[in-house]
C-alpha cells in the first residue's frame, strides 16, 4: 500500500511535468482556456450561489437561536456569519462541493477520451495531450476559483440578510453592523488562496486519474470515484496545513 | 521504410512480443495478421512509440526510434498517420475540426488553407456534406473514412491502421480496404495494417506477417498465403 502510494505520487509528479510543458501554440491554449473557464467556473456559478444563499440564511438562524445570553450583542450574529463564511465555508466547503461537480466532470471526460484512444490519437499527431487537455483546466480552475469564493461570500451574506429581513430574528442594522465589524482583509486573501489551492488539487488530481484510466466504462467510473475520494481527503489535509501556516 | 530488429516487449511477466524482425516497404499494404491477443496491437503501438520496447530496435528510414528525444519523436509523429480501431475521432470537435486538428498544431497555415486541405481530404475519402456533424452523428463506416481523412491530413510518410474493418459490413469493409490501398499507392506511403479480416488479406495484402503468441511465424504475400506450410497459419486460416 505504501509502495502504491509512493508510485502514485511519483507518477502524479511526472504527469504534472508533462502538463506544464510550454504549450505548442498559445492561441490554441487561450481558446481552450476560455472554453474550460466557461465549463468549469461559469457553469458552477449557479450551484455556488444557491448553496451559499441557503447556507447563509441557515447559519443566521442557527447562530441567533444559540445566543441566549442577553449581554452578548446581537450584532455578533452578522460578525460570526461573516467569519464562518470567509474562513471556512466559502473556500473549504465550496471546494468540497466543487470536487464532486468539477472532479467527476474532468475525470470522466478525460477518462473516456483515454479508453476510446482519443488521447493516443493526439499523442500520435505529435501533440502533448496532457498539456492540451489538462493545462487549460488547471490554469482556469486555479486562477478563476477565487471569484467563486467571493461570489459565495456575497451570496452567503445576502442569504443571511434575507432571513434577517424576512423573520426579524435580529435587526437589519445590527446584522449589517456585525458584517462590517472588525473586518480583516487578510482573511479574504487567505480564503482566496485556499480556494485556488483546492481547485488546483481538484483539476490536477481529477485529470491525473482520468488520464491513466483503464478498463472501459467501469474503469472511468472507478477513476472518477478514486479522484473524488483523494481530492476530498487532500482538501481537508491542506486546509489544516495552510491554516496552521497562514493564521497561527 | 520501417525496419524492426529483434523487437521484444513484455508486460510484467507476460512476454507479448518475442524477437520480431521485419521490414516494411513504401507503396505497399504491409499487413500484420494473427488471432486476437497474439500481440498485433502491441506491435503497432510499440512501432509508433506509444509503448517502449524492452529490447530490439525500430528504424524509420535511417532514424532509430529508441535514440530519438522528445522533440525528434514529436517531429516523426507528424509524419505518421494513424487510423485507430474505434476511429478515435475527437468527440468535442466536428468532422472538419477533427481533420484540421493536426494542422492547427503542426502547420502555420491560415484557416482558409487548412479548410481547403481538410475538404480535399474529406473529398478523397468520399465524405461530403458532413463538415459540421459531430462523430456521434456518423455511422461506423463514415467514422472510419473521416479517421482516414484525418490520418492523411498532413500527407504522412507512414500510415498505421489498427483493424480498419472491425465492426463494418463486408461492402463498407471492402470500400475501406480499397481506399487504404489506393491512398498507399497514390502517396507512396509505408502502410502497416493490423487485421484478421480474410477478405482484406486476400484483396490488398502485399506483404503479410503472421504473428502467433508474440512470434513472427510466417511472412509472404496474398498470392502465396493459401499455400503456406506453417501449421499455425493453416489453423488460423482454417485450411
Amino acid at each position: 500500500m505504501i509502495r502504491d502510494f509512493i508510485e502514485s505520487v511519483g507518477k502524479y509528479c511526472l504527469f504534472l511535468k508533462m502538463v506544464f510543458r510550454k504549450p505548442e501554440k498559445w492561441s490554441i491554449f487561450w481558446r481552450q482556456f476560455i472554453g474550460e473557464s466557461e465549463k468549469l467556473i461559469l457553469s458552477s456559478v449557479l450551484l455556488v450561489c444557491v448553496i451559499s444563499l441557503f447556507i447563509g440564511g441557515v447559519l443566521v438562524i442557527q447562530i441567533a437561536s444559540n445566543i441566549e445570553n442577553p449581554f452578548i450583542d446581537r450584532m455578533n450574529v452578522g460578525y460570526m456569519l461573516r467569519e464562518i463564511l470567509i474562513l471556512e465555508f466559502c473556500s473549504t466547503i465550496v471546494a468540497l462541493i466543487l470536487a464532486g461537480k468539477m472532479g467527476s466532470n474532468i475525470s470522466s471526460e478525460i477518462g473516456s477520451m483515454r479508453i476510446t484512444d482519443q488521447i493516443d490519437a493526439m499523442d500520435m499527431m505529435g501533440v502533448n495531450s496532457a498539456g492540451f487537455l489538462v493545462l487549460p483546466k488547471i490554469v482556469s480552475a486555479t486562477l478563476l476559483s477565487p471569484l467563486l469564493m467571493l461570489l459565495s461570500l456575497a451570496f452567503g451574506i445576502l442569504g443571511g440578510w434575507m432571513v434577517v429581513s424576512l423573520t426579524g430574528i435580529i435587526g437589519v442594522p445590527q446584522y449589517i453592523e456585525g458584517i462590517k465589524y472588525c473586518y480583516n482583509g487578510f482573511y479574504v486573501f487567505y480564503s482566496g488562496f485556499k480556494m485556488s489551492l483546492f481547485c488546483f488539487l481538484i483539476s490536477s488530481i481529477a485529470s491525473f486519474r482520468g488520464y491513466y484510466a483503464t478498463g472501459g466504462s467501469l474503469g472511468v467510473g472507478s477513476a472518477s470515484t478514486k479522484a473524488i475520494v483523494t481530492i476530498s481527503i487532500l482538501i481537508l489535509l491542506f486546509d489544516l496545513i495552510v491554516t496552521q501556516l497562514m493564521l497561527y | 521504410m520501417i525496419k524492426i530488429e529483434h523487437l521484444c516487449k513484455s508486460f510484467g511477466d507476460t512476454a507479448v512480443l518475442k524477437d520480431i524482425s521485419i521490414e516494411y516497404s513504401p507503396g505497399k499494404c504491409n499487413m500484420v495478421i494473427g488471432a486476437s491477443g497474439s500481440g498485433k496491437t502491441v506491435l503497432l503501438k510499440t512501432l509508433i512509440g506509444l509503448y517502449e520496447p524492452d529490447s530490439g530496435s525500430i528504424w524509420y528510414g535511417n532514424e532509430d526510434l529508441a535514440a530519438m528525444n522528445y522533440d525528434e519523436r514529436k517531429r516523426l509523429r507528424q509524419r505518421i498517420g494513424m487510423l485507430f480501431q474505434a476511429s478515435a475521432l475527437f468527440d468535442f470537435a466536428t468532422v472538419i475540426e477533427n481533420i484540421m486538428f493536426p494542422m492547427d498544431f503542426c502547420t502555420g497555415w491560415t484557416r482558409a488553407e487548412k479548410l481547403d486541405r481538410a475538404r480535399f481530404c474529406l473529398d478523397r475519402v468520399n465524405v461530403r456534406d458532413s463538415d459540421n456533424k459531430y462523430p456521434s452523428e456518423l455511422s461506423g463506416g463514415m467514422q472510419k473514412r473521416v479517421g482516414i481523412a484525418r490520418a492523411i491530413a498532413l500527407n504522412p510518410d507512414y500510415l498505421f491502421c489498427d483493424e480498419p474493418n472491425s465492426g463494418l459490413d463486408p461492402y463498407t469493409s471492402s470500400l475501406i480496404d480499397d481506399l487504404i490501398s489506393e491512398i498507399t499507392r497514390e502517396y507512396n506511403m509505408t502502410t502497416v495494417i493490423n487485421t484478421h479480416d480474410m477478405n482484406s488479406i486476400r484483396s490488398i495484402g502485399d506483404n503479410i506477417g503472421f504473428i502467433c503468441d508474440g512470434r513472427l511465424l510466417w511472412q509472404g504475400d496474398r498470392h502465396n498465403i493459401m499455400e503456406t506450410g506453417c501449421p499455425e497459419l493453416r489453423k488460423f486460416l482454417r485450411i
